[in-house]
């Protein structure tokens, strides 16, 4: 009796487990560890809403079709606190013991290059969108995917568009941050400023979370720079543009890799900000047609709905990540980590963020379109196919504005 | 020439706003021999209480420093009778924990309040200058470059010259003797902890009219106050304004001469230097 109990037991407990296993199978579980708190979490919430709408948006749709059946997606996210060791502790917690499908990013290079060695490492594949270091995809990972353009080209529609300004600039500042990200950029940059011709009179590395820019800025007037090209944090950026302002640095145009397309650099700054050059991969523009969100203008819509703020490129580039996931799946017709990871390497779709095909690299290349604010707006000035708006240049002085 | 001139002149802006941000540290080391290191964090805090008297009440961030100082100093003097009393004669260990603890903590509950955004305190004449020939003196570092002397000045005269001061200095020279004589030490050591936090408030204060802020950035900050505190010595608020300017005009020579990636490690580098050579500071009684 006792051993036939102790089996029916053991078949009971079997049945259980085979139930819960079924509906959890039913899920896919997309886990990342995003900067929610800490001095990035300004930018890490972009990816943890991006990634939260496109997950139900997905789902709303009716999930996921892999074979015959249909999955729903689910999200896993930890808050790094903006601590890359942490980030790197939490992403083996979701692959060992959460055991989730499979892996989005982090925002920040240095991040998705310390990350990234647990996807490889674990074999389940990361498609992020926060990291575009050169660095994270020149070590030939099999697991790691971008969508961010690579950090060496950030600067060349600039370049481009600098050659054809009236009256031309001739000297140029490289200014960049001593993080994994800004060295890239600055690295690209160099051989595209010699090859246009220009004079580089300068060319400084700073460190990251830098707050005072005096003696470059100073420097930057004492040598009449025209063009001053920087690469850094969106604190940075702020800091610089403000001692700028108070020590009547104008050359005749500025660039910033980052904070020019968001908009809490516009309301920081308020008119200071205008003639600010940027750049970016992503517009919410209506021609970026998108299977789920239908176009980036409703997709941008529907985010500030429900987040109250605007979407940048670290948003749609997030959102575009759980679709690429999503359509590998569904071509690849498993959630076997490895087939996925082949699909992936083969995606090519239309997303709300551009076209997703990845290079043997596991990195896409989107061309950045450069953009200025003007007038408090940001306008687009020239993209992949040349001049889209006049920019205002040059830059006046700070008193003649 | 100019470049050197205006560099400098840079450096001494920027010093004098280190000193303010540092003498609230030093006196609270110095008297009640607590390090702080919540410190930068309430100089955050003094950053935020003086954007919102600007943004919601339109009171100029240099007129309103007074508002933030009187703010900043109840929260001083209720986090020292709450808290740290309970503490002060406990080992070094135990202040550096709490303190920690309190600077997390503070951090955290200000990325609830005022989210992870960056915000600047920005009055229509937070970007002027005066240009004098070849050098252009930033006019909002200029008033916070007087500000800071004139509290730091301040500051001296008040611990030599007052009833209150004396106490004080009375109270971290003996306190036995300082009970005998009327000092009561639980009410005082709030008192100075308060005016130690209304510095750091009004050092925020100038702080976000010259730098963006954030809920982040106490902890640079803290270690920045720390180690002019060391170089300047703890023994008189003047040995701030020495370690400020010195520190200040350091880093924009090395930023100008070396490269800007080694501003920190000149400063840090000093700091050991002073730590080994002369540990009671440029200005203190020699050991």
């Amino acid at each position: 009796m006792l051993k036939i109990s102790g089996l029916s037991a053991a078949l009971v407990a079997a049945a259980v487990a085979m139930s819960s296993g079924s509906a959890a199978a039913k899920d896919i579980v997309l886990g990342a560890s995003v900067q929610l708190t800490g001095p990035v979490a300004n930018t890490g919430r972009y990816y943890r809403d991006a990634y939260q709408l496109a997950v139900d948006k997905i789902n709303e749709a009716g999930g996921v079709k892999v074979g015959n059946e249909t999955y729903k997606l689910a999200l896993k996210l930890y808050d790094n606190q903006s601590d890359v060791n942490l980030s790197v502790r939490q992403y083996t917690q979701l692959v060992s013991r959460d055991k989730v499908n499979f892996l989005l990013g982090p925002f920040a290079s240095n991040f998705a290059l310390a990350d990234s060695a647990v996807s490889e490492k674990y074999q389940i594949p990361m498609v992020q969108g926060g990291g575009a270091s050169d660095q994270i995809f020149a070590r030939k990972f099999k697991y790691i995917f971008g969508t961010l353009a690579p950090a060496s080209h950030y600067f060349g529609s600039t370049v481009e568009m600098m050659k054809g300004l009236d009256p031309a600039p001739k000297s140029v500042a490289l200014l960049y941050a001593d993080d994994a990200f800004d060295v890239s950029v600055a690295e690209g940059t160099r051989p595209k400023l010699k090859e246009a011709g220009f004079t580089l009179a300068m060319d400084e590395r700073y460190s990251t979370n830098a707050t005072d820019f005096n003696s470059l800025l100073s420097q930057v007037k004492s040598k009449n720079v025209d063009a001053v090209l920087v690469a850094g944090h969106e604190t940075e950026i702020l800091n610089f543009v403000r001692q700028a302002k108070s020590l009547a640095v104008a050359p005749k145009m500025y660039s910033f890799t980052v904070g020019v397309p968001s908009e809490d650099f516009r309301k920081a700054l308020g008119k200071d900000a205008d003639y600010a050059f940027g750049m970016t991969a992503w517009l919410p523009s209506a021609d970026l047609k998108d299977q789920w969100f239908g176009d980036a203008a409703q997709f941008a819509a529907a985010f500030k709905a429900k987040f109250n703020y605007d979407p940048d490129y670290h948003a749609a580039s997030g959102a575009a990540d759980v679709e690429a996931v999503v359509k590998a799946v569904e071509n690849a017709g498993t959630i076997d980590p490895v087939k996925v990871r082949d699909a992936l390497s083969k995606v090519d779709f239309d997303s709300l963020y551009g076209r997703i095909a990845f290079n043997a690299n596991g990195q896409i290349d989107l061309p950045q379109t450069v953009i200025q604010i003007q007038d408090g707006k940001l306008v687009a000035i020239q993209g992949v196919h040349g001049k889209i708006a006049a920019p205002k240049y040059p830059m006046p002085a700070w008193d003649a504005r | 020439m100019d470049l050197l001139g205006q560099v400098l002149i840079n450096g001494t802006l920027l010093g004098g706003l280190y000193a303010m941000m540092a003498l609230g540290l030093a006196l609270v080391w110095g008297v009640l021999n607590i390090v702080n290191l919540a410190h930068g964090a309430f100089i955050m805090l003094g950053a935020y209480v003086s954007l919102y008297l600007f943004t919601y009440l339109h009171i100029d961030p240099f007129l309103g420093l007074p508002i933030t100082a009187a703010v900043m100093f109840a929260v001083g003097y209720c986090v020292q009778r709450g808290l740290l009393n309970l503490i002060v004669r406990a080992p070094m260990f135990n202040t550096l924990l709490i303190t920690f603890g309190l600077e997390v903590v503070l951090t955290y509950l200000a990325q609830l309040a005022f989210s992870a955004d960056f915000r600047t305190i920005n009055p229509t004449y937070a970007g002027d200058s005066i240009v004098l020939g070849p050098v252009v003196l930033p006019l909002a570092r200029l008033l916070a470059f007087g500000v800071a002397i004139a509290l730091t000045v301040g500051m001296w005269l008040f611990l030599l010259h007052t009833k209150l001061g004396r106490a004080i200095r009375a109270t971290a020279q003996n306190l036995v003797a300082a009970r005998l004589y009327g000092v009561e030490p639980r009410h005082l050591y709030a008192v100075t902890f308060g005016i130690g936090i209304a510095l750091a408030g009004a050092a925020g204060g100038l702080y976000g009219t010259v730098s963006q802020i954030n809920p982040y950035i106490g902890a640079a900050l803290t270690a920045k106050s720390f180690a002019i505190s060391i170089i300047g010595g703890l023994d008189n608020p003047l040995g701030v304004i020495v370690g400020g300017l010195f520190l200040g005009i350091l880093e924009s020579l090395t930023a100008l001469y070396i490269g800007p990636t080694y501003a920190d490690v000149a400063s840090f580098g000093v700091l050991v230097l002073v730590l080994i050579v002369r540990p009671t500071g440029l200005l203190g009684k020699a050991a």
